[in-house]
């Protein structure tokens, strides 16, 4: 039986705009497994972002609490949380989100950085993931000397410098084209199968969707339903 | 936090890449500390300049002058009486003292008439004139005793274009006060042009050009014997003189200085001086402080987004503060490099043609630790500046800072 890695419980997120509040989250709990694959869906709004902040420790919660790997997350200070974001989670961002002064080596060996991992440790295992990602000949251009699925797959490739157990996608395929989304969900999933990464992704698209283990639909900041899909990884 | 050469890497990389705003910020602190280079080492220059002549005359040296207006001998009511230099030359603990005649004199060159400063000296204290000005003839010969039409002459004489368009030679016969003179010999550089265009002739000689002025002399050289604190030599001749003179303490109508607290109050001048300019200059620093922080300010807004990704892959606050604080002490640095050059060539520069022009004290020195110091006190300033836009970046929630378009 798996351990639950990520607990979200009774967790509320409210905005104040002017004198009125917005609840992006309102009483959400949700439970992720280790290794599990997990689409949360849902229309725009719906607080679905909101939600993969507040697991990626981006933000805190109104209300409720967060356990990552058994440590509530939302009583952390920035620095531990920065720490612990480092070490434990990787992002994948609709917008691929790279430094564009750097090179992909870079970016992907930026996670290191920040951990003080030795600069030839760094360099070896930014080189390693850059070709798992088929981008070894691509290692010295600049985000902007590469195409979007090149730029996501660097974007994959810096999520897991640090050999994170958790991998939030945003969107990951949200700026690509079919055929380009389809490759990055092929490596994501190959992430789930062979190194057994928990990934929790959100998306709009359902046929995007269907490459996880289940999916939750948000809607007004609350799950409103959860299914299991019959393809994704078959590790749980 | 643990120092990280990376995110030096990483914030001297955002330097380069905003090469047209980094310029214009560096330019602001380039302006600046080659004010201050410039400045202090013409400061640092003329300090070594009063250090060598203090060593090379000696502590040991005073000066007995009338109390007057302006230079001594252009006013005939104030002066040293021989007397006064007679009663002195007995005062234990004086050496040795010599009187010097100071007055405008006129020599004439190929229909050239120049107004200059004559010195009437006592040929047989020779020595102790050249130890006291710190430089001898460097061509012909030193005044003996009956020379009567023989001068002695500064240096720019010597030089074409200086004084007078073609330079005069040794042995050449020049116009003083409408006689004839043999030039004999000529001083050393001494460095500035008044010192460097006098005429030098026997007492002999300038007592029979001006009879009226006999026996008073513009102001009197002493040298303290060895053992004796100059300071305590002063306030004895002081005492005595008065007495001798029979004049009210406090009502002297002389007053006695050593050489050191003449050079003393030099450098005081040149150091007030000095530190008056040198805080404009610090004014325009602090304004390329303020400068760069409106740049690092507008360099957190343009990278919110970059810092939202550095924090979401782990970056610490202190990590994001480092970089920026790093960065604009960077940009702080380059302007300080930057500003040393220039200042170093704008100095040198400007000490060749104050030496073309016979002010060759004006020589600007160029210490490390000047250089060394205006550089990491542009990085100060740099970094200083950065620190409350870094304060900002730092605290920028990563979540508003990963939304930021």
């Amino acid at each position: 039986m798996k351990k639950p890695i990520i607990q979200l419980r009774d967790v509320w997120k409210t905005y104040k705009m002017g004198e009125a509040e917005v609840h992006a989250l309102r009483s959400v709990s949700l439970e992720v497994k280790e290794g599990e694959f997990v689409a949360i869906m849902g229309p725009s709004g719906s607080g679905k972002s909101t939600a993969v902040n507040m697991i990626g420790s981006l933000d805190i919660p109104t209300k409720g609490s967060i356990y990552l790997d058994g440590r509530d997350i939302s009583k952390m200070s920035e620095s531990d949380l920065a720490q612990l974001r480092g070490r434990k989670i990787g992002f994948i961002f609709q917008q691929f989100n790279l430094i564009p002064t750097l090179t992909a080596l870079e970016n992907v060996a930026l996670p290191m950085v920040f951990q003080n991992i030795p600069k030839e440790q760094r360099i070896k295992r930014a080189e390693e993931i850059l070709n798992i990602v088929e981008l070894g000949d691509r290692m010295d251009h600049k985000p902007t000397e590469l195409s979007g699925g090149q730029q996501q797959r660097v974007a994959i490739a810096r999520s897991l410098a640090n050999n994170p157990d958790v991998i939030l996608a945003d969107e990951p395929t949200g700026n690509l084209d079919s055929k380009t989304g389809e490759t990055v969900m092929d490596f994501l999933e190959e992430l789930n199968r062979k190194e057994g990464k928990t990934i929790i992704m959100v998306t709009h698209d359902i046929g995007v969707a269907k490459h996880a283990h289940r999916t939750e639909f948000l809607k007004d900041g609350q799950i409103v339903k959860s299914l299991k899909n019959n393809k994704g990884a078959s590790k749980t | 936090m643990k120092f990280n050469f990376e995110l030096v890497k990483y914030a001297l990389l955002n330097v380069k890449k905003r090469k047209m705003r980094s310029s214009l910020t560096i330019l602001s602190i380039l302006i600046g500390v080659t004010a201050i280079y410039a400045l202090v080492s013409f400061g640092v220059g003329l300090q070594n300049y009063v250090n060598v002549i203090g060593e090379q005359a000696g502590v040991d040296k005073l000066f007995l002058q009338s109390r007057g207006i302006g230079v001594p001998g252009t006013d005939a009511n104030f002066f040293i009486s021989k007397d006064d230099v007679d009663f002195v030359d007995k005062i234990n603990g004086v050496q040795e003292i010599t009187g010097l005649y100071v007055k405008t004199l006129e020599i004439k060159k190929d229909r050239q008439l120049k107004f200059v400063f004559g010195s009437g000296i006592d040929p047989k204290k020779w020595e102790f004139i050249e130890e006291s000005f710190t430089v001898g003839v460097k061509s012909g010969r030193a005044l003996k005793e009956g020379d009567l039409d023989k001068i002695v002459l500064g240096h720019n004489y010597e030089v074409a274009d200086k004084i007078f368009k073609n330079p005069i030679v040794l042995g050449e016969k020049v116009e003083v006060n409408g006689k004839k003179f043999e030039v004999v010999g000529f001083f050393e550089e001494i460095g500035n042009p008044q010192d460097d265009t006098n005429i030098y002739l026997t007492y002999d000689t300038f007592e029979g050009m001006f009879p009226e002025s006999r026996d008073r002399f513009g102001w009197a050289m002493i040298k303290a014997s060895r053992g004796t604190e100059p300071s305590a030599l002063a306030d004895r001749i002081n005492e005595r003189l008065r007495k001798h003179k029979g004049q009210e303490k406090g009502k002297e109508d002389f007053f006695v200085q050593t050489f050191e607290d003449a050079l003393q109050t030099f450098t005081n001048v040149i150091t007030v001086l000095n530190a008056i300019l040198a805080l404009i200059a610090l004014i325009s620093v602090i304004v390329a402080g303020v400068n760069t922080t409106n740049t690092m300010y507008t360099a957190v807004l343009e990278r919110t987004k970059e810092i939202g990704i550095m924090k979401a892959v782990g970056a610490r606050n202190s990590s994001i503060m480092f970089i920026y604080v790093i960065e604009s002490g960077f940009v702080g640095m380059i302007g300080g490099a930057a500003g040393v050059f220039l200042g170093f060539l704008i100095s040198s520069a400007g000490g060749a043609i104050a030496a073309a022009s016979g002010f060759s004290f004006l020589k600007p020195a160029f210490p490390i630790w000047l250089t060394l110091g205006c550089i990491m006190f542009a990085f100060c300033v740099g970094a200083a500046s950065g620190t409350m836009p870094a304060i900002r970046a730092s605290k920028l929630r990563p979540v508003d800072a990963l939304r930021y378009e």
